[in-house]
């Protein structure tokens, strides 16, 4: 603070100057002399009284004048609690405004304001202090975080960007939100740059806080008592309801309650007191369709929950001839144990023999089949409607592919017969082709194959080359058909013939087939942020609660991202389906971080938030002055209507 | 220009000797009648003519039957002495808002233009004070060089003193008078009858005995006369310590009825015994007051 603004604070003692003058006025009346004094009749406590209370308006307006014109003489270095930049030497500065919308954020403060309503306050705030040469990026911390305006001087479209940000029920991620907004700035000439946090910090933090960031609205991080339900699911007459919360007392005294389509049901089942989660089962004959959390918490929109049919979630399917592809040791076959190292949490399920029944591949995501002796019309059949549905499968092709059996064929991968030869002399991987597949791509230099199976002529038409030999010869092919992914390689998964399964590419590999097919079938319910992939092609329409969700071309699909918690209803080409979004429980219990990174709590600057009040203070003054002209006209009017109460005669 | 040897700022008042003879002319301009006309002026006798005598006084009718040049001597009523009183106490410092000057200056300016008449009728003038720093006395004495005096013991006076603590003063002044001043004589008092001790009235109807006439002009300021003041005031009193804290819109129809009732009973003191009142205040015309205590002689029951 700058002796200016010390001294024009200190003139702020002057407004006991009118404190004392008024004083002085009201215990004597303005003195005269007059030598008939002795003539005049006392009315000495009316006109004291009269005096006293006539002047106490006054008197506040001219000390709140006073105290005005010392606010302004302090000028820009008033402290006020408004969010506002610090500079550095009076510089432009880059700030990423890191905007939480994830579902925490719909917490309510004291005040009856969401967090999320404060932090667009705050981004507001914070902007309005910005000034021309500043640059202004903006972040969303909702899992996975995002960037909703790259870097840009354009401070009319950074706010038209924040009036735009609505809260969701994602996870956060301030880590990547961080990082994202840091990268925002990083190619910037400004010397001051800053990642601005409005957040409930309810979430995982850096290891190592920079201290480029800060934490502009620490009361954001309040403890809160809440109770979300996470997610309910319907199975028979069972409803089973997954509740967190966040303290106990935010349990305390509440119960979930049954809502079904037809109000019948009263069932009703209380909460434990306890933090953390718990799961509540419900019975109802009729067909339920929400849950709900009787009595009220800080967060009253996480208190609802649609009613989701059951869904035995998603597995990967294996067949593998255990004859020919059994390890050693006795084990599970590779193909088999590598699914399981990629921890997806799907279960893995062996199959002895290839589907013949659609059912059998009911909630598989992916179907991995090791070396053939061809497909069945059966199976072709069932795989053709279970592709459809958005699945995705892999065919590794060995020497048996050159033995089909009677009335088997390839199909849907391959057309007509593929031929099994050794490798010729020198033939190796084109590990170039192999790109996709990251850095592990180079370990397939040199896998040293026995033989390799002959793809080149077995193309379907549609097919593409993702992988090939150094010949040219076809490795891997991909193929769209519906709203599914075939995936054939020219090798088996056998370590008799080629350490393909031993290389790192091959777990590559399964992981993009796998990937793939969470991607494109799709959980039946999943966590707000999750990307829903549909096909480019055909009718598509995605509703919510709130309406048509917006579609979005990616990598040759069409992708739509539901950000709210709720059923949402899936039409494609005629098909329609359910799909829900569940609330993700740290959302509710993550509590926020108070012990804030030191860096965190003060800007870059080093001050606490300045804000130029002048406007407000020069505004707040002239109409002080207008209201002492109006006081004052109004005593003089009296004072008339008074004098012509009173007519003086001459003696 | 009349050289102001008191620290009183005179006002319009200045300078009093001009002012005072402009009054006086003023008042026989208007009315064309002296007050002494026909009254008090006898045969005295006879003297041997001297060089230089006024041969308009010459004998006629003893020249042509004796043959001696006699110069006939008159003889004035030397009982109608002009005795002066003004009120010299700290209160006549007082202009007040609207005043054009000091009340006592306005008392001096009536009391020069009274003395100034006189002289030029032969009359003898005295003047005595009420009070006053540097207050001078002048025992009655005619000519022009007396007016002088009068004149130079008027504005040598600054006003001072509290009649109210000390009734010295009073008597001081008019015990002169009484004991010397002769039957007929005229005594004028200017004061503005404010802040006198108890029985003053008494004392100055005193000098009204022996056939002496008085007349007591009250001098106010217009201050004094309309109370115009606004709002909560308080007044402090030039003599004595009366403070007074009113609101003046509320007790100016009080004020002004207690004056009217100090005036009546001034009136109904003096008038008894052959004095008068006049009332006045220092926007008046003087040339009008003065007609008006001449006038008063004239017709002693108006």
């Amino acid at each position: 603070m700058s002796f200016v603004t010390i001294f024009a604070l200190g003139l702020s003692l002057l407004v006991a100057a009118p404190t004392l003058a008024h004083l002085l006025r009201r215990g004597r009346a303005n003195e005269q002399s007059f030598p008939a004094a002795a003539l005049v009749p006392v009315t000495r406590s009316t006109a004291r009284e009269r005096s006293r209370l006539e002047d106490r308006g006054l008197l506040l307006l001219r000390a709140l004048m006073i105290l005005c014109l010392a606010l302004l003489g302090a000028g820009p270095l008033v402290r006020c609690s408004r969010v506002a930049l610090g500079r550095s030497a009076g510089a432009s500065v880059a700030i990423a405004i890191v905007v939480d919308d994830s579902a925490s954020m719909r917490t309510r403060s004291p005040n009856g304001k969401t967090r999320f309503q404060r932090a667009i306050e705050g981004a507001h705030e914070l902007l309005s202090s910005a000034r021309e040469g500043d640059v202004v990026a903006l972040v969303r911390a909702g899992k996975p975080a995002r960037l909703s305006l790259a870097a840009g001087s354009d401070l009319a479209a950074v706010a038209r960007a924040i009036d735009e940000l609505r809260p969701t029920d994602r996870a956060t991620d301030l880590s990547a939100a961080i990082t994202l907004g840091r990268a925002a700035l990083s190619s910037l000439p400004h010397q001051d740059k800053r990642v601005v946090l409005l957040s409930d910090l309810a979430g995982e933090l850096p290891g190592e806080p920079g201290a480029d960031v800060w934490a502009a609205l620490p009361e954001l991080a309040h403890k809160a008592d809440d109770c979300g339900v996470l997610r309910a699911e319907q199975s028979g007459p069972r409803v089973s309801a997954v509740v967190a919360c966040s303290t106990e007392a935010a349990a305390r005294s509440r119960s979930l309650k049954l809502i079904t389509k037809d109000a019948s049901s009263k069932a009703e089942a209380r909460l434990v007191v306890q933090r953390g989660e718990q799961t509540l089962t419900l019975e109802s004959k009729a067909e339920a369709s929400a849950v709900e959390l009787t009595g009220s918490d800080q967060n009253p929109d996480d208190d609802r929950a649609e009613v989701a049919p059951e869904s035995r979630g998603l597995s990967l399917a294996v067949h593998v001839d255990s004859a020919g592809e059994a390890v050693a040791t006795g084990g599970a076959p590779l193909l088999e144990q590598a699914l399981h190292s990629l921890s997806y949490g799907a279960p893995v399920r062996p199959l002895a023999e290839l589907p013949r029944e659609a059912a059998e591949l009911n909630d598989v995501a992916a179907l991995f089949i090791d070396d053939p002796p061809g497909l069945t019309p059966e199976t072709r059949g069932v795989m053709d409607s279970w592709l459809e549905g958005g699945a995705v499968a892999a065919l590794f092709l060995g020497a048996r592919a050159h033995d089909t059996q009677l009335g088997a064929s390839l199909e849907p991968f391959l057309r007509g017969a593929v031929a099994w030869e050794p490798l010729p002399q020198g033939g190796k991987v084109d590990v170039a082709s192999f790109g996709w597949l990251g850095a592990e791509a180079e370990s397939l230099l040199d896998i040293a194959p026995k033989g390799r199976a002959r793809l080149d002529s077995a193309l379907l038409p549609g097919a593409e080359v993702v992988g090939r030999w150094s010949d040219g010869k076809v490795l891997v092919t991909r193929q769209e058909r519906g709203r599914g992914l075939l995936f054939s390689v020219g090798l088996p998964v056998s370590v008799q013939i080629s350490d393909l399964p031993l290389r790192p590419a091959f777990l590559a590999l399964l992981d993009h087939v796998v990937s793939e097919a969470l991607r494109r079938r799709g959980p039946r319910a999943s966590e707000a942020g999750t990307d829903w992939w549909f096909p480019a092609a055909g009718n598509l329409r995605v509703t919510g609660s709130a309406g048509p969700l917006a579609l979005r071309e990616a990598d040759g699909q069409r992708v739509t991202t539901p950000e709210v918690v709720g059923r949402y209803q899936i039409d494609l080409n005629g098909k329609s389906e359910a799909r829900f979004i569940t609330l993700p429980a740290e959302e509710v219990l993550s509590e926020p971080k108070q012990e804030l990174p030191s860096a965190w709590r003060a800007n870059k600057a080093g001050a606490a938030p300045q804000v130029d009040a002048s406007p407000e203070l020069g505004w707040l003054l002239l109409a002080l002055l207008a209201l002492e002209l109006g006081a004052r006209f109004w005593r003089l009017l009296r004072e008339r209507r008074a004098q012509g109460a009173i007519q003086p005669t001459s003696p | 220009m009349t050289e102001l040897r008191s620290r009183l700022d005179w006002g319009t008042f200045a300078p009093l000797r001009l002012k005072a003879r402009s009054v006086a002319d003023g008042v026989y301009a208007g009315s064309h009648k002296s007050p002494r006309k026909g009254s008090g002026v006898e045969f005295g006798g006879h003297r041997a003519y001297v060089p230089g005598d006024d041969l308009r006084y010459i004998d006629r009718h003893a020249l042509m039957r004796h043959g001696d040049l006699l110069i006939r001597e008159f003889e004035t009523e030397t009982d109608r002495d002009l005795w002066l009183f003004v009120d010299a106490s700290k209160s006549m410092s007082y202009a007040g808002p609207g005043g054009p000057g000091p009340k006592y200056a306005f008392a001096a300016l009536l009391a020069a233009a009274l003395a100034y008449i006189a002289m030029r009728t032969g009359d003898r003038v005295g003047l005595d004070f009420f009070g006053g720093k540097g207050a001078r006395p002048i025992p009655p004495r005619s000519g022009r060089d007396a007016f002088e005096r009068i004149v130079h013991a008027l504005e040598d006076v600054e006003p001072d003193g509290d009649l109210s603590a000390d009734r010295g003063l009073l008597e001081q002044a008019l015990g002169q008078a009484q004991r010397s001043a002769r039957r007929g004589a005229i005594q004028v008092v200017l004061t503005d009858l404010l802040d006198l001790p108890g029985g003053s009235l008494e004392t100055l109807a005193t000098l009204t005995t022996r056939g002496r006439l008085l007349s007591v002009v009250q001098v106010l300021a217009p201050a004094e006369r309309d109370f115009p003041f606004e709002g909560a005031v308080q007044l402090r009193a030039l003599e004595g310590k009366t403070l007074v804290e009113t609101d003046a819109a509320l007790s100016r129809a009080n004020y002004l009825a207690a004056l009217a009732a100090a005036q009546r009973q001034a009136e109904q003191q003096l008038l008894p015994r052959g004095g008068r009142l006049l009332k006045c205040a220092t926007t008046d015309a003087p040339e009008e007051l003065v007609r008006r205590i001449l006038s008063s002689y004239v017709e002693p029951s108006a």
